[in-house]
Protein backbone atom coordinates (compact mmCIF):
# COMPACT_ATOMS: atom_id res chain seq x y z
CA UNK A 1 0.00 0.00 0.00
CA UNK A 2 2.75 2.34 1.00
CA UNK A 3 4.70 1.40 -2.10
CA UNK A 4 1.72 2.12 -4.26
CA UNK A 5 1.27 5.45 -2.59
CA UNK A 6 4.90 6.29 -3.12
CA UNK A 7 4.73 5.36 -6.75
CA UNK A 8 1.69 7.54 -7.22
CA UNK A 9 3.38 10.43 -5.55
CA UNK A 10 6.55 10.05 -7.59
CA UNK A 11 4.60 9.90 -10.81
CA UNK A 12 2.73 13.02 -9.85
CA UNK A 13 5.91 14.75 -8.88
CA UNK A 14 8.74 13.20 -10.86
CA UNK A 15 12.34 13.68 -9.94
CA UNK A 16 14.43 15.11 -12.73
CA UNK A 17 18.18 15.26 -13.02
CA UNK A 18 19.84 18.42 -14.13
CA UNK A 19 23.41 19.03 -15.16
CA UNK A 20 24.45 22.35 -13.74
CA UNK A 21 26.99 24.69 -15.19
CA UNK A 22 28.28 28.15 -14.49
CA UNK A 23 27.95 31.07 -16.75
CA UNK A 24 28.86 34.62 -15.77
CA UNK A 25 28.69 33.75 -12.11
CA UNK A 26 25.22 32.23 -12.20
CA UNK A 27 24.31 28.58 -12.08
CA UNK A 28 22.24 27.08 -14.84
CA UNK A 29 20.73 23.67 -15.25
CA UNK A 30 19.93 21.56 -18.29
CA UNK A 31 18.08 18.30 -18.39
CA UNK A 32 20.54 15.46 -18.06
CA UNK A 33 18.65 13.46 -20.67
CA UNK A 34 19.67 16.00 -23.26
CA UNK A 35 23.35 15.95 -22.36
CA UNK A 36 25.47 13.60 -24.37
CA UNK A 37 28.87 14.41 -23.03
CA UNK A 38 31.04 17.11 -21.59
CA UNK A 39 34.30 18.02 -23.28
CA UNK A 40 37.26 20.03 -22.23
CA UNK A 41 37.71 23.11 -24.27
CA UNK A 42 39.43 22.43 -27.53
CA UNK A 43 40.10 24.73 -30.37
CA UNK A 44 36.97 25.78 -32.15
CA UNK A 45 37.30 26.43 -35.83
CA UNK A 46 35.43 29.59 -36.80
CA UNK A 47 33.06 29.41 -39.72
CA UNK A 48 32.87 32.42 -42.01
CA UNK A 49 29.35 33.66 -42.47
CA UNK A 50 27.98 31.80 -39.50
CA UNK A 51 25.40 33.43 -37.27
CA UNK A 52 26.82 35.57 -34.50
CA UNK A 53 25.83 33.10 -31.80
CA UNK A 54 27.92 30.35 -33.45
CA UNK A 55 31.49 30.12 -32.25
CA UNK A 56 32.47 27.57 -34.82
CA UNK A 57 32.82 23.85 -35.23
CA UNK A 58 34.76 21.08 -33.59
CA UNK A 59 35.63 17.60 -34.70
CA UNK A 60 34.10 15.10 -32.34
CA UNK A 61 35.34 11.66 -33.24
CA UNK A 62 34.92 12.33 -36.87
CA UNK A 63 31.67 14.22 -36.59
CA UNK A 64 31.41 17.94 -37.04
CA UNK A 65 29.61 19.60 -34.18
CA UNK A 66 28.62 23.24 -34.12
CA UNK A 67 29.44 25.10 -30.92
CA UNK A 68 27.11 27.83 -29.73
CA UNK A 69 28.30 30.85 -27.82
CA UNK A 70 26.02 30.46 -24.84
CA UNK A 71 26.92 33.79 -23.30
CA UNK A 72 26.07 35.54 -26.52
CA UNK A 73 22.87 33.61 -26.84
CA UNK A 74 21.82 34.60 -23.36
CA UNK A 75 22.75 38.22 -23.87
CA UNK A 76 25.63 38.06 -21.41
CA UNK A 77 29.03 39.62 -21.70
CA UNK A 78 31.67 37.47 -23.27
CA UNK A 79 34.09 35.70 -21.01
CA UNK A 80 37.55 34.31 -21.17
CA UNK A 81 38.51 30.77 -21.84
CA UNK A 82 40.27 29.01 -18.97
CA UNK A 83 40.92 25.53 -17.64
CA UNK A 84 37.37 25.20 -16.39
CA UNK A 85 35.78 26.02 -19.70
CA UNK A 86 33.77 23.16 -21.09
CA UNK A 87 31.85 22.30 -24.21
CA UNK A 88 28.66 20.49 -23.34
CA UNK A 89 27.38 18.36 -26.17
CA UNK A 90 23.63 18.38 -26.08
CA UNK A 91 20.77 17.09 -28.13
CA UNK A 92 18.00 19.57 -28.62
CA UNK A 93 15.15 19.46 -31.05
CA UNK A 94 16.75 16.46 -32.76
CA UNK A 95 19.98 18.33 -33.34
CA UNK A 96 23.33 17.78 -31.70
CA UNK A 97 25.27 20.89 -30.85
CA UNK A 98 27.82 22.01 -28.32
CA UNK A 99 27.33 24.86 -25.93
CA UNK A 100 30.28 26.65 -24.41
CA UNK A 101 30.04 27.17 -20.66
CA UNK A 102 32.38 28.57 -18.01
CA UNK A 103 32.41 25.33 -16.07
CA UNK A 104 30.32 22.28 -15.34
CA UNK A 105 29.38 21.77 -11.74
CA UNK A 106 27.34 18.70 -10.87
CA UNK A 107 24.16 16.76 -11.39
CA UNK A 108 21.31 17.71 -9.09
CA UNK A 109 18.03 16.00 -8.47
CA UNK A 110 14.97 18.19 -8.48
CA UNK A 111 11.36 17.38 -7.99
CA UNK A 112 9.09 18.89 -10.54
CA UNK A 113 7.26 20.65 -7.74
CA UNK A 114 10.45 22.39 -6.70
CA UNK A 115 10.69 24.20 -10.00
CA UNK A 116 9.16 27.64 -9.96
CA UNK A 117 8.09 29.71 -12.89
CA UNK A 118 10.55 32.43 -13.72
CA UNK A 119 9.38 35.91 -14.53
CA UNK A 120 9.39 37.05 -18.11
CA UNK A 121 9.49 40.81 -18.27
CA UNK A 122 10.84 42.90 -21.07
CA UNK A 123 11.02 42.26 -24.74
CA UNK A 124 14.11 40.15 -25.05
CA UNK A 125 13.35 36.89 -26.76
CA UNK A 126 16.08 35.11 -24.86
CA UNK A 127 13.88 35.07 -21.76
CA UNK A 128 11.97 32.19 -23.29
CA UNK A 129 15.03 29.98 -22.82
CA UNK A 130 14.37 29.94 -19.11
CA UNK A 131 12.21 27.02 -18.15
CA UNK A 132 12.09 27.87 -14.49
CA UNK A 133 14.12 28.45 -11.40
CA UNK A 134 14.80 26.43 -8.31
CA UNK A 135 16.42 27.31 -5.04
CA UNK A 136 18.75 24.47 -4.20
CA UNK A 137 21.77 24.27 -1.94
CA UNK A 138 21.59 27.95 -1.12
CA UNK A 139 21.73 29.04 -4.69
CA UNK A 140 19.26 29.72 -7.38
CA UNK A 141 19.36 27.38 -10.33
CA UNK A 142 18.19 28.77 -13.61
CA UNK A 143 16.81 25.91 -15.63
CA UNK A 144 17.20 26.14 -19.37
CA UNK A 145 14.76 24.86 -21.93
CA UNK A 146 17.21 23.60 -24.51
CA UNK A 147 14.56 22.88 -27.09
CA UNK A 148 13.89 26.58 -27.28
CA UNK A 149 17.51 27.54 -27.52
CA UNK A 150 17.17 27.96 -31.26
CA UNK A 151 14.19 28.50 -33.47
CA UNK A 152 13.38 26.24 -36.39
CA UNK A 153 14.92 28.73 -38.77
CA UNK A 154 18.05 28.96 -36.69
CA UNK A 155 18.38 25.19 -36.66
CA UNK A 156 18.23 25.29 -40.43
CA UNK A 157 20.91 27.94 -40.44
CA UNK A 158 23.07 25.69 -38.30
CA UNK A 159 22.71 22.88 -40.76
CA UNK A 160 24.12 25.19 -43.41
CA UNK A 161 27.08 25.83 -41.16
CA UNK B 1 0.49 45.25 -21.75
CA UNK B 2 3.87 46.80 -21.36
CA UNK B 3 5.35 48.88 -18.64
CA UNK B 4 5.46 52.55 -19.40
CA UNK B 5 8.08 53.78 -17.06
CA UNK B 6 7.68 57.46 -16.22
CA UNK B 7 9.75 59.80 -18.28
CA UNK B 8 9.76 62.58 -15.74
CA UNK B 9 11.53 62.22 -12.53
CA UNK B 10 9.51 62.00 -9.41
CA UNK B 11 11.73 64.57 -7.82
CA UNK B 12 10.83 66.99 -10.55
CA UNK B 13 7.26 66.11 -10.07
CA UNK B 14 7.43 66.70 -6.38
CA UNK B 15 9.24 69.96 -6.81
CA UNK B 16 6.75 71.13 -9.39
CA UNK B 17 3.94 70.13 -7.17
CA UNK B 18 5.33 72.05 -4.27
CA UNK B 19 5.92 75.23 -6.19
CA UNK B 20 2.93 75.20 -8.46
CA UNK B 21 0.21 73.93 -6.25
CA UNK B 22 -0.71 77.24 -4.68
CA UNK B 23 -4.37 76.36 -4.63
CA UNK B 24 -3.87 73.23 -2.68
CA UNK B 25 -5.15 73.23 0.88
CA UNK B 26 -2.66 74.01 3.55
CA UNK B 27 -0.79 70.89 4.38
CA UNK B 28 0.07 70.21 7.98
CA UNK B 29 3.79 70.25 8.43
CA UNK B 30 5.54 67.31 9.80
CA UNK B 31 6.49 67.73 13.36
CA UNK B 32 8.55 65.00 14.79
CA UNK B 33 9.94 67.07 17.58
CA UNK B 34 8.20 65.07 20.21
CA UNK B 35 9.05 61.71 18.79
CA UNK B 36 12.03 59.76 19.81
CA UNK B 37 12.49 57.64 16.75
CA UNK B 38 15.22 55.63 18.29
CA UNK B 39 12.98 54.62 21.12
CA UNK B 40 10.19 53.93 18.73
CA UNK B 41 12.37 51.78 16.59
CA UNK B 42 13.56 49.88 19.60
CA UNK B 43 10.01 49.18 20.51
CA UNK B 44 9.21 48.07 17.02
CA UNK B 45 12.18 45.83 16.66
CA UNK B 46 11.58 44.27 20.02
CA UNK B 47 8.20 43.19 18.84
CA UNK B 48 9.41 40.16 16.98
CA UNK B 49 12.56 38.75 15.63
CA UNK B 50 11.69 35.98 13.28
CA UNK B 51 9.53 36.23 10.25
CA UNK B 52 7.14 33.63 11.43
CA UNK B 53 6.66 34.93 14.91
CA UNK B 54 3.26 36.39 15.42
CA UNK B 55 3.57 40.12 15.82
CA UNK B 56 3.90 41.10 19.37
CA UNK B 57 2.09 43.41 21.65
CA UNK B 58 4.52 46.26 21.77
CA UNK B 59 5.73 47.19 25.19
CA UNK B 60 5.37 50.81 26.10
CA UNK B 61 8.81 51.01 27.63
CA UNK B 62 11.49 50.96 24.95
CA UNK B 63 14.36 48.60 25.25
CA UNK B 64 17.89 49.84 25.03
CA UNK B 65 19.61 47.23 23.05
CA UNK B 66 18.70 48.06 19.51
CA UNK B 67 20.51 51.05 18.13
CA UNK B 68 18.69 52.78 15.37
CA UNK B 69 20.09 55.69 13.53
CA UNK B 70 18.38 57.97 11.11
CA UNK B 71 17.43 55.04 9.01
CA UNK B 72 15.69 52.26 10.73
CA UNK B 73 18.03 49.32 10.45
CA UNK B 74 15.83 46.42 9.70
CA UNK B 75 18.65 44.04 9.13
CA UNK B 76 20.65 43.14 12.11
CA UNK B 77 24.30 43.28 11.21
CA UNK B 78 25.17 40.76 13.79
CA UNK B 79 23.20 37.59 14.11
CA UNK B 80 24.13 37.38 17.75
CA UNK B 81 22.37 40.61 18.53
CA UNK B 82 18.96 39.30 19.10
CA UNK B 83 16.16 41.35 20.54
CA UNK B 84 14.01 39.73 23.13
CA UNK B 85 10.95 38.46 21.37
CA UNK B 86 7.51 38.32 22.72
CA UNK B 87 4.70 36.29 21.39
CA UNK B 88 1.25 37.60 21.83
CA UNK B 89 -1.81 37.09 19.68
CA UNK B 90 -2.63 39.83 17.25
CA UNK B 91 -5.04 41.74 19.38
CA UNK B 92 -3.49 45.15 19.38
CA UNK B 93 -4.89 46.51 16.18
CA UNK B 94 -4.68 50.26 16.60
CA UNK B 95 -7.55 52.50 15.91
CA UNK B 96 -7.52 54.09 12.50
CA UNK B 97 -8.43 57.47 13.91
CA UNK B 98 -6.31 59.71 16.01
CA UNK B 99 -6.07 63.37 16.86
CA UNK B 100 -4.40 65.20 14.04
CA UNK B 101 -2.69 67.67 16.32
CA UNK B 102 -0.75 65.14 18.24
CA UNK B 103 2.59 64.95 16.51
CA UNK B 104 4.13 62.92 19.25
CA UNK B 105 1.73 60.17 18.35
CA UNK B 106 2.68 60.30 14.73
CA UNK B 107 4.89 57.30 14.90
CA UNK B 108 3.21 55.71 17.85
CA UNK B 109 -0.04 55.43 15.97
CA UNK B 110 1.30 53.32 13.19
CA UNK B 111 0.22 49.81 12.88
CA UNK B 112 2.93 48.38 15.04
CA UNK B 113 1.65 44.95 14.64
CA UNK B 114 2.09 45.07 10.92
CA UNK B 115 5.39 46.81 11.18
CA UNK B 116 6.70 44.29 13.62
CA UNK B 117 5.99 41.60 11.17
CA UNK B 118 7.76 43.48 8.42
CA UNK B 119 10.80 44.27 10.45
CA UNK B 120 11.10 40.82 11.82
CA UNK B 121 10.84 39.42 8.35
CA UNK B 122 14.05 41.24 7.51
CA UNK B 123 15.95 39.15 9.99
CA UNK B 124 15.84 35.63 8.68
CA UNK B 125 19.38 35.09 9.85
CA UNK B 126 18.21 35.29 13.40
CA UNK B 127 16.39 32.07 12.92
CA UNK B 128 19.64 30.25 12.81
CA UNK B 129 21.43 32.30 15.40
CA UNK B 130 22.32 30.42 18.58
CA UNK B 131 20.34 32.72 20.77
CA UNK B 132 18.33 31.76 23.83
CA UNK B 133 14.72 32.10 22.94
CA UNK B 134 12.52 32.93 25.88
CA UNK B 135 9.42 32.49 23.82
CA UNK B 136 6.26 32.30 25.79
CA UNK B 137 4.25 30.64 23.12
CA UNK B 138 6.49 29.47 20.33
CA UNK B 139 4.75 28.96 17.09
CA UNK B 140 4.84 25.44 15.67
CA UNK B 141 7.19 26.49 12.90
CA UNK B 142 9.79 27.56 15.43
CA UNK B 143 9.89 24.33 17.37
CA UNK B 144 13.23 22.77 16.60
CA UNK B 145 12.81 19.44 14.97
CA UNK B 146 14.46 17.53 12.16
CA UNK B 147 13.42 19.28 9.00
CA UNK B 148 13.70 17.39 5.78
CA UNK B 149 12.52 20.20 3.60
CA UNK B 150 13.13 23.41 5.49
CA UNK B 151 11.70 25.58 2.75
CA UNK B 152 8.37 23.92 2.83
CA UNK B 153 8.30 24.00 6.60
CA UNK B 154 8.98 27.70 6.64
CA UNK B 155 6.57 28.60 3.94
CA UNK B 156 3.50 27.14 5.47
CA UNK B 157 2.98 29.65 8.26
CA UNK B 158 3.74 32.52 5.95
CA UNK B 159 1.15 31.49 3.47
CA UNK B 160 -1.27 31.63 6.30
CA UNK B 161 -0.14 35.10 7.24
CA UNK B 162 -0.49 36.33 3.70
CA UNK B 163 -3.91 34.85 3.33
CA UNK B 164 -5.03 36.42 6.53
CA UNK B 165 -3.71 39.73 5.43
CA UNK B 166 -5.07 39.58 1.93
CA UNK B 167 -8.52 39.10 3.27
CA UNK B 168 -8.23 42.36 5.15
CA UNK B 169 -6.83 44.46 2.32
CA UNK B 170 -9.00 46.56 0.11
CA UNK B 171 -6.88 48.54 -2.30
CA UNK B 172 -9.71 49.93 -4.38
CA UNK B 173 -10.21 53.62 -4.81
CA UNK B 174 -13.33 55.39 -3.67
CA UNK B 175 -15.25 58.11 -5.40
CA UNK B 176 -13.69 60.72 -3.15
CA UNK B 177 -10.38 60.21 -4.91
CA UNK B 178 -8.73 58.25 -2.15
CA UNK B 179 -8.04 54.58 -1.83
CA UNK B 180 -9.99 52.57 0.66
CA UNK B 181 -7.08 52.40 3.05
CA UNK B 182 -6.84 56.17 3.15
CA UNK B 183 -10.36 57.01 4.18
CA UNK B 184 -9.13 57.64 7.70
CA UNK B 185 -5.70 58.05 9.12
CA UNK B 186 -3.33 55.51 7.72
CA UNK B 187 0.23 54.41 8.25
CA UNK B 188 3.04 54.46 5.78
CA UNK B 189 6.61 53.34 5.87
CA UNK B 190 9.17 55.56 4.21
CA UNK B 191 11.95 54.24 2.03
CA UNK B 192 14.91 55.87 0.43
CA UNK B 193 15.59 55.06 -3.18
CA UNK B 194 18.70 56.81 -4.36
CA UNK B 195 17.75 60.11 -2.80
CA UNK B 196 14.05 59.84 -3.43
CA UNK B 197 11.77 59.06 -0.55
CA UNK B 198 8.93 56.71 -1.26
CA UNK B 199 6.04 56.00 1.04
CA UNK B 200 4.22 52.72 0.98
CA UNK B 201 1.03 52.15 2.95
CA UNK B 202 1.77 49.77 5.71
CA UNK B 203 -1.33 47.77 5.02
CA UNK B 204 0.02 46.73 1.65
CA UNK B 205 3.52 45.77 2.63
CA UNK B 206 4.57 42.18 2.55
CA UNK B 207 8.04 41.65 3.92
CA UNK B 208 11.36 43.41 4.12
CA UNK B 209 14.33 41.30 3.27
CA UNK B 210 17.97 42.18 2.92
CA UNK B 211 19.40 42.00 -0.56
CA UNK B 212 22.08 39.39 -0.45
CA UNK B 213 24.60 37.88 -2.79
CA UNK B 214 21.96 35.33 -3.59
CA UNK B 215 20.13 37.90 -5.65
CA UNK B 216 20.16 36.19 -9.02
CA UNK B 217 19.73 38.17 -12.20
CA UNK B 218 18.02 36.47 -15.10
CA UNK B 219 19.04 37.08 -18.65
CA UNK B 220 16.59 38.39 -21.17
CA UNK B 221 14.62 40.50 -18.72
CA UNK B 222 13.80 44.17 -18.64
CA UNK B 223 16.48 46.49 -17.31
CA UNK B 224 14.42 47.32 -14.25
CA UNK B 225 14.36 43.69 -13.18
CA UNK B 226 17.20 43.19 -10.73
CA UNK B 227 16.72 39.51 -10.22
CA UNK B 228 15.29 36.93 -7.90
CA UNK B 229 16.05 37.31 -4.24
CA UNK B 230 15.67 34.02 -2.38
CA UNK B 231 14.08 34.45 1.03
CA UNK B 232 12.73 32.01 3.58
CA UNK B 233 9.33 32.74 2.12
CA UNK B 234 10.23 32.15 -1.49
CA UNK B 235 11.70 34.14 -4.32
CA UNK B 236 11.05 37.84 -4.50
CA UNK B 237 11.10 39.25 -7.99
CA UNK B 238 13.12 42.33 -7.24
CA UNK B 239 12.51 45.56 -9.08
CA UNK B 240 15.23 48.12 -9.60
CA UNK B 241 13.07 50.82 -8.09
CA UNK B 242 15.31 53.70 -9.05
CA UNK B 243 15.26 52.68 -12.67
CA UNK B 244 11.57 51.93 -12.61
CA UNK B 245 10.34 55.20 -11.15
CA UNK B 246 12.89 57.70 -12.44
CA UNK B 247 14.84 56.23 -15.33
CA UNK B 248 16.05 59.62 -16.50
CA UNK B 249 17.95 60.09 -13.27
CA UNK B 250 19.07 56.55 -12.89
CA UNK B 251 22.57 55.87 -11.74
CA UNK B 252 23.90 52.33 -11.74
CA UNK B 253 25.38 53.13 -8.34
CA UNK B 254 21.96 52.21 -6.99
CA UNK B 255 22.83 48.58 -7.56
CA UNK B 256 25.48 48.99 -4.89
CA UNK B 257 23.47 51.09 -2.49
CA UNK B 258 20.28 49.05 -2.54
CA UNK B 259 20.18 47.10 0.69
CA UNK B 260 16.65 45.80 1.07
CA UNK B 261 13.81 44.52 -0.96
CA UNK B 262 10.35 45.48 0.18
CA UNK B 263 7.74 43.12 -1.11
CA UNK B 264 4.18 43.98 -1.90
CA UNK B 265 1.77 41.97 0.13
CA UNK B 266 0.23 39.12 -1.78
CA UNK B 267 2.62 39.46 -4.70
CA UNK B 268 5.94 37.89 -5.53
CA UNK B 269 7.31 41.29 -6.43
CA UNK B 270 9.40 43.58 -4.30
CA UNK B 271 11.01 46.98 -4.56
CA UNK B 272 14.71 47.42 -3.97
CA UNK B 273 15.39 50.29 -1.61
CA UNK B 274 18.44 51.85 -0.05
CA UNK B 275 17.10 52.13 3.45
CA UNK B 276 13.98 51.81 5.49
CA UNK B 277 13.06 54.88 7.41
CA UNK B 278 10.62 55.65 10.14
CA UNK B 279 6.95 54.87 9.86
CA UNK B 280 4.51 57.74 9.70
CA UNK B 281 0.89 58.07 10.52
CA UNK B 282 -0.83 60.31 8.03
CA UNK B 283 -4.11 62.03 7.69
CA UNK B 284 -5.62 61.74 4.22
CA UNK B 285 -5.40 65.52 3.92
CA UNK B 286 -1.64 65.26 4.26
CA UNK B 287 -1.54 63.76 0.80
CA UNK B 288 -1.94 65.52 -2.49
CA UNK B 289 -3.85 62.75 -4.19
CA UNK B 290 -3.32 62.35 -7.86
CA UNK B 291 -6.43 62.84 -9.87
CA UNK B 292 -5.00 61.30 -13.01
CA UNK B 293 -2.82 58.29 -12.71
CA UNK B 294 -2.31 57.65 -16.35
CA UNK B 295 1.26 58.81 -16.67
CA UNK B 296 2.54 57.28 -13.46
CA UNK B 297 0.04 54.65 -12.54
CA UNK B 298 2.11 53.65 -9.56
CA UNK B 299 1.89 57.08 -7.96
CA UNK B 300 -1.01 57.57 -5.57
CA UNK B 301 0.00 61.03 -4.54
CA UNK B 302 2.63 63.14 -2.94
CA UNK B 303 3.20 63.99 0.68
CA UNK B 304 4.48 67.51 0.88
CA UNK B 305 5.36 67.34 4.55
CA UNK B 306 7.79 64.54 3.94
CA UNK B 307 8.71 65.39 0.36
CA UNK B 308 7.93 61.94 -0.79
CA UNK B 309 5.86 60.03 -3.28
CA UNK B 310 3.11 57.76 -2.06
CA UNK B 311 2.91 54.56 -4.03
CA UNK B 312 -0.35 53.22 -5.33
CA UNK B 313 0.31 49.66 -4.42
CA UNK B 314 -2.58 48.24 -6.34
CA UNK B 315 -1.51 49.83 -9.59
CA UNK B 316 2.12 49.14 -8.98
CA UNK B 317 1.29 45.50 -8.45
CA UNK B 318 -0.92 45.45 -11.51
CA UNK B 319 1.86 46.94 -13.62
CA UNK B 320 4.36 44.39 -12.49
CA UNK B 321 1.98 41.50 -12.86
CA UNK B 322 0.99 42.64 -16.32
CA UNK B 323 4.60 42.97 -17.36
CA UNK B 324 5.27 39.34 -16.55
CA UNK B 325 4.35 37.40 -19.63
CA UNK B 326 4.72 34.16 -17.77
CA UNK B 327 1.92 35.19 -15.46
CA UNK B 328 -0.52 36.19 -18.12
CA UNK B 329 -3.39 33.94 -18.80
Amino acid sequence: MATSSTKTKSSDDPILQWVTFKLAGETYGINVMQVQEVLRYSEIAPVPGAPSYVLGIINLRGNVVTVIDTRHRFGLESGEINDNTRIVIIEADNHVVGILVDSVAEVVYLRQSEIETAPNVGNDESAKFIQGVCHKNNELLILIELNKLLSDEEWLDLEDV
Amino acid sequence: MTINTPEDSVCDYLAALLYEDVSAPEMPQADDSGVDLKDQARVLENGGRAHNIEPAKVPQEPADRVPVSQDLKVNSDSPTRAPVPTSVPRTTKPSGKAPQNAPEQDVALVDREKLNRLLSSAQPQLLTAPVPTPLKEPTPALIPEPIVEPQAAEQEPNVEVVEQHEAAIDLDWHDNGRPHWAQDRFDVLLFKVYGLTLAVPLIALGQIQPITEELTPLFGQADWFMGLQPTPMGQIKTVNTALFVMPERYDAEFLKTAKYVVSIDGLEWGLAVDSVQQPKSLDPTDVKWRTSRTQRPWLAGTIKAHMCALIDVRNMGALLMAADRNKKG
